[in-house]
């Protein structure tokens, strides 16, 4: 029996955050959404007090991540989830607003899954969200390795 | 300067040995002519007494033999003498001591032959007895030993002279050997100081060039480090351009955002106004109208509702204003990352593809586009397309209404640059704002176009990294002329070396 999958929020702005959750929800989405403002409260959720991520054996998570953190970058974040061997199948969005190729091109070769930008006009970004949400409903998410 | 006293001063002295030489020379010369001179003033004295001796003994023999041989000899002989003593006298002229013993002598010999004469005329006369008188009468006389006094005193005069004379003429000659010699040794040793100087010259000489290569060196360093240092800068300026822009890009989503989130609460809240100022209408019918309807409203609910239309439709309009600044900026400070290749361009095929893509701009304003022919040029493909479309686009954006668009572009080179015109004859730019219409976000002349005042400032960024320059001359309403020199071949340079 699969656990519900959790999407983890990983953004350090609020009002982003309030506006994302807000949009998914709009979509139908009604999936638990765990908010971290920060990369570290995040890293220590992901994988646990030693680091090894054994905490989160089994969930079904997804990661919804910005890459301009306070403490620390979010491709640090990403490179550890893809090298982790409990969560590396874990499906990774990055949501954010830098748009220079490089950085996307870094993100994917990181094994990104889905890399958006955050559009400035709100249309669009709630649109963007929206849709989002709506892929979030219909895609399969395996279970953290065990 | 040293050298050239010293060089002097080696010349002066080898001149003064050379005269010196000569003059002592000449001396040494005169000395031993004044040496030989004595040498015949003695010879003459000799010659001299031997004619006297010559005369007397022919007399004595003409005395002892009557033969008239003996008579000749010394006729001879005392014709000879008497030249002599005239000759002596001659050489001896020249010192009075020998004049007086000459004066001396002189009366002595013409004695001593006045004698020898009338000794003669006796045996002439057949009287040899009384010539043997006489004879021994003159033999008993001193003349003879007065003649030898004097000749032995004249002898002796020229002897002490012969002395003196030789030796002044060996002092002469050693006086020029020692000038010779220490001439010499001052020509060495200043031989040996200007070799010394020259050394001296040379090694300061390597010494300098040394330092010039050191400083050459540091010099290049320096630049290097300066060079660095900017680039440094200017990536700084970049990268901080970069994250201002990205970082005043979030708040502006959540601007956006909840501004979009109020639009809609002000939609239910007007809607539920509406619906409780008339209770008539069934409330079910809200919802169905809720998308595409404006709920009725009345007198002062109007006006708010208006109120907030309009205030939100500010803050939407100014969002968006500030996006596209950040938009551009970002742009901008992506460009100047953008690294450069030069390729070979043909610049009028480049031309024309610009000019393809705003043929329908220019059908519409009724402008003709005239390209000439241009040099082709090795430069980055990419920023020139951008900076001729941003130039053609504005020309045929900024055209005078009413009167058709002329819009020509041209090409030259000159001194391994090309120069690139792109004259219209649209309205112009009044030459006060020349500076300003390149400066970011600044626009002049009528507003009635739409543009974020970015075109100018990012061509001209472009060019300058291209290693080129523009220019503009324009008047209002003559239209304006853009010129862009561009280096033909332009190299990877180190202004994009690491950007």
């Amino acid at each position: 029996m699969s656990k519900p999958v959790t999407i983890i929020m990983i953004e350090d702005d609020e009002g982003h955050a309030r506006l994302i959750e807000r949009n998914i929800r709009r979509s139908g989405v009604n999936n638990e959404i765990l908010p971290f403002t920060n990369g570290t409260a995040a890293v220590n959720y992901l994988f646990g007090n030693d680091g090894s991520g054994r905490d989160r054996k089994g969930d079904a998570l997804l990661i919804l991540l910005d890459l301009n953190l306070p403490d620390m970058t979010g491709i640090d974040i990403l490179r550890r989830v893809k090298e982790n061997k409990y969560l590396k199948c874990t499906p990774v969005v990055v949501l954010t607003t830098t748009d220079d190729s490089q950085e996307i091109k870094r993100c994917y070769e990181l094994g990104c899954n889905v890399y958006i930008t955050k559009p400035v006009n709100y249309e669009s970004f709630a649109n963007a969200i929206r849709q989002l949400g709506l892929f979030f409903s219909v895609i399969q998410v395996p279970q953290t390795a065990t | 300067m040293g050298q050239i006293l010293l060089l002097a001063a080696g010349f002066l002295v080898l001149v003064s040995i050379c005269a010196t030489s000569v003059i002592l020379v000449d001396q040494a010369r005169q000395d031993s002519g004044w040496v030989v001179h004595t040498v015949e003033v003695e010879n003459q004295i000799s010659t001299l007494l031997l004619e006297v001796r010559r005369a007397e003994s022919g007399a004595r023999g003409y005395l002892l033999t009557s033969d008239p041989r003996f008579l000749a000899e010394h006729n001879a002989a005392a014709a000879g003498a008497l030249a002599d003593a005239a000759k002596l006298s001659n050489l001896a002229g020249d010192n009075p001591v020998q004049i007086e013993n000459n004066n001396r002598l002189r009366p002595q010999i013409q004695a001593r032959l006045a004698e020898l004469e009338k000794i003669i005329d006796l045996v002439k006369r057949n009287d040899t007895a009384a010539g043997l008188a006489s004879l021994r009468e003159a033999g008993a006389d001193d003349s003879v030993a007065r003649i030898e006094d004097v000749a032995n005193a004249m002898r002796a005069e020229e002897n002490e002279l012969f002395v003196l004379r030789t030796a002044t003429a060996d002092r002469t000659q050693r006086l020029a050997s020692i000038v010779t010699v220490v001439g010499s040794g001052l020509v060495v040793a200043l031989a040996a100081i200007s070799i010394f100087l020259v050394r001296r010259s040379a090694d300061a000489r390597d010494k300098a060039e040394a330092q010039l290569r050191d400083n050459n060196l540091n010099l290049e360093s320096t630049v290097d480090e300066r060079t660095a240092d900017l680039r440094e800068a200017n990536d700084e300026i970049q990268r901080f351009a970069y994250i201002v822009s990205h970082d005043l890009r979030s708040p502006l989503v959540n601007i956006m955002g909840f501004t979009s989130e109020l639009e809609e609460l002000r939609g239910d809240i007007f809607k539920r106004i509406a619906a409780l100022s008339h209770p008539t209408v069934p409330t079910s019918a809200v919802p169905v109208a809720a998308g595409e309807t404006e709920p009725v409203l009345e007198g002062a609910d109007q006006q708010l509702s208006q109120d907030f239309t309009e205030a939100l439709g500010f803050i939407k309009s100014s969002i968006a204003k500030m996006d596209r600044l950040i938009t551009a900026i970002l742009n901008l400070t992506r460009e100047g990352r953008r690294e450069f290749v030069p390729v070979k361009i043909d610049t009028r095929e480049l031309i024309e593809t610009v000019v393809s893509t705003v043929a329908h701009q220019a059908s519409e304003a009724q402008a003709q586009i005239r390209v000439e022919p241009l040099p082709n040029i090795v430069s980055d493909r990419l920023a020139l397309e951008q900076i001729f479309s941003n130039l053609i686009d504005n020309a045929l954006k900024y055209l005078k209404p009413g009167v058709p668009g002329d819009v020509a572009i041209r090409g030259r080179t000159k001194l391994g640059f090309a120069i690139f015109e792109i004259a219209d004859n649209g309205r112009g730019i009044d030459p006060k704002d020349h500076q300003r219409i390149f400066d970011l976000f600044r626009r002049a002349g009528a507003q009635d176009r739409p543009g974020q005042g970015i075109g100018l400032a990012h061509v001209r960024a472009l060019v300058r990294r291209l290693g080129g320059t523009m220019s503009v001359s324009s008047e209002l309403h003559n239209g304006s002329t853009f010129t862009i020199t561009l280096p033909i071949a332009w190299a990877t340079s180190n202004r994009n070396r690491d950007t």
